[in-house]
């Protein structure tokens, strides 16, 4: 009894579980491919000690469709659309990086509308994304309202990008040489009414969640990650500023019209699940800021700078560009032997190494609080696998 | 009870003090069927956000077809909705859950990745060319990713089927045979032979030339 009692003790005073002096024989358990908590097809092998963790490790290959190798069969724009299926939550996003590659090496020129446009959509799809992971964090957590409040408020992006881009979830819209269309002539009121609906929404959620005693005690001093170990891993995002290290691309090596936006970078203190929750309620607050300063000063320009059947020949070597999409750096990496098709092409996925994260965090933890883990890092599985 | 009679197919027939319901047994056994259908949470990639998701939540609500109670474990659910790319790895796995449900069990695939591959169709080495090479689909939902009514019209189209479907003479009318036979004289060296042939001009990397090319590469990146 004695041993249980110092154990819930530990437990409320955030300390770590790990070595309970009743220790049993180690088992295995197989958690996926087909579990509610993995968000699709993720595979996790478990060493467990009766209810602490002793080992994780994750079994990818399950949702492997060989988009890199498809890549080389299809000139560049072709690449475009399939990178909108690896990390489907940032589709903009994940254009924008195989457009940035592409336009650093064969020099394109843009102008600052589409810049800004581009800025204007990924800004938006951050908070899409955020929302959608709020949701499911929530429910990862046993309640299921804020899944609904969640994608209530994404449903509004939805429609927004619909109007502009045609598309809810693969958008296909950025593209070597410009965005695919000018924005919607209903744009820039429909983003100013979804700003000024969205701000009480953010204070609504706070009271629901954020400042929910059940939820902090949750999840506050569960799955610690150091800074170090956490750039060791490669951890990219807000799994990484929750750690405390300030890397954030959009300030340290701006693209698009970042340099001219003033903005915040949210830092967690513990690494916690705690502080990775708070970077993204954070995260969302400071893309609104983005999309306020951007909204009315959209430049004028032409939108497409190169004609939509011409061919884009990268010139041979090797060339790299990086951004920042929801989950953290994006990386392509091209190699072109100067025809229309790369020869090879390679992306460094965020997902990927913020999984990997998941042993760091999970070793020595509870079993339960695994779920809760997960989901805190935000992994699309689809993205790690490609 | 009014409302409930209007939709199930019988007869009210007035009694003094009341009323009396006529029906078939199979007209009610599907009728009740089609409106609960218990779909399993399944979701490979992209087409689960709309499909499993968006559905679910707030605007689209899909309790307003009696199907929202998605069940984590194949055992308590009778939907099957294939919503993603189905990869060699993963197929022996959704072949087990197909198994594991009970009957009758029904199912969609939903998304141009379930019904042939998708975007995924050309070059890819490890996509299932369509979820009906692995198990009897009952109704596809073209889209990548179909939008969440295109989904409702594809649950209506199912829940049709269904009303129209089995009955407890005829059990398992609706199914399709599982796997296509093969054409005849087709042997197992014919297929390995075929399968040779594509991977030579797909996948096969010429070594001799890919270190040709490697050395360049490398002498480049030295200047680079
Ligand atoms: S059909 Fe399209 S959206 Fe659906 S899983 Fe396939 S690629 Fe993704």
């Amino acid at each position: 009894m004695s041993v249980h009692v110092s154990t819930l003790q530990a437990r409320i005073s955030g300390e770590s579980t790990a070595s309970s002096p009743l220790s049993t024989e180690e088992y295995f358990v197989n958690m996926g491919p087909q579990h509610p908590s993995t968000h699709g097809v993720l595979r996790l092998v478990l060493r467990l000690d009766g209810e602490t963790v002793r080992e994780v490790v994750p079994v990818l290959g399950y949702i492997h469709r060989g988009i890199e190798k498809m890549g080389e069969h299809g000139n560049y724009r072709q690449f475009v659309h399939l990178v909108d299926r690896m990390d489907y939550l940032s589709a903009l996003a994940n254009n924008w990086a195989v457009t940035m590659v592409v336009e650093k090496a064969a020099k394109m020129e843009t102008t600052e509308r589409i810049q800004a446009i581009r800025t204007l959509v990924c800004e938006l799809q951050r908070i899409q994304s955020h929302l959608l992971w709020w949701g499911v964090f929530g429910m990862d957590l046993g309640g299921f309202t804020p899944f609904f409040y969640g994608l209530r408020e994404r449903e509004q992006i939805c429609d927004i990008f619909e109007k502009t881009i045609g598309a809810r979830l693969t958008m296909n819209y950025i593209q070597p040489g410009g965005v695919m269309f000018d924005i919607h002539p209903e744009f820039v009121k429909d983003v100013k009414a979804f700003i000024s609906y969205l701000k009480p929404k953010l204070v609504e959620y706070d009271a629901l969640v954020t400042d929910n005693v059940i939820i902090q005690e949750r999840i506050r001093g569960i799955g610690k990650l150091s800074a170090e170990r956490a750039i060791a891993l490669g951890a990219t995002g807000p799994v990484l500023r929750a750690s405390g290290v300030a890397h954030d691309l959009r300030k340290s090596e701006p693209y698009g019209v970042y340099s001219q936006l003033d903005f915040d970078v949210p830092v967690g203190k513990d690494g916690d699940c705690w502080d990775r929750y708070w970077v993204r309620m954070e995260e969302m607050r400071q893309s609104v800021r983005m999309i306020e300063q951007l909204i009315d000063n959209i430049p004028e320009g032409k939108t497409f700078m190169v004609k939509p059947a011409a061919k884009i020949k990268v010139p041979a070597g090797v060339h790299y560009s990086h951004l920042e999409t929801a989950r953290g750096i994006l990386g392509v990496l091209l190699v072109s032997d100067g025809k229309e098709a790369p020869y090879r092409i390679h992306c460094r996925t965020p997902n990927f190494n913020n999984l990997w994260c998941i042993g760091e965090m999970a070793t020595g933890g509870r079993m339960g609080d695994l779920v809760a883990m997960l989901s805190s890092i935000d992994i699309v599985v689809p993205d790690i696998d490609r | 009870m009014g409302v409930i009679t209007d939709k199930l197919p019988g007869v009210l027939e007035p009694v003094p003090g009341g009323s009396v319901l006529l029906t078939a047994v199979d007209q009610l056994i599907n009728w009740s069927r089609s409106n609960s259908l218990w779909p399993l949470t399944f979701g490979t990639s992209c087409c689960a956000i709309e499909v499993m998701m968006a559905t679910g939540a707030a605007r689209h609500d899909l309790a307003r077809f009696g199907a929202e109670v998605a069940r984590p474990s194949p055992r308590q659910a009778d939907l099957l909705v294939i919503a993603g790319t189905i990869v060699k790895r993963m197929a022996p796995r959704l072949r087990t859950l197909y198994e594991q449900m009970a009957e009758p069990r029904y199912v969609m695939a939903t998304g141009s990745c379930a019904i042939c591959g998708g975007p995924f169709m050309y070059h890819s080495y490890t996509t299932v060319r369509g979820a009906d090479e692995i198990i009897p689909v009952d109704v596809y939902v073209p889209g990548c990713p179909p939008r969440p009514e295109a989904f409702f019209y594809g649950l209506l189209t199912l829940q049709k089927m269904i009303k129209e479907g089995e009955s407890i003479r005829h059990p398992g009318e609706r199914r399709r045979p599982v796997l296509a036979a093969l054409p005849e004289g087709m042997t197992l060296d014919d297929i390995r032979k075929e399968m040779q042939d594509l991977l030579s001009h797909d996948a096969n990397v010429n070594m001799a030339a890919a270190v040709a090319e490697g050395a360049r590469y490398s002498s480049e990146l030295k200047d680079f």
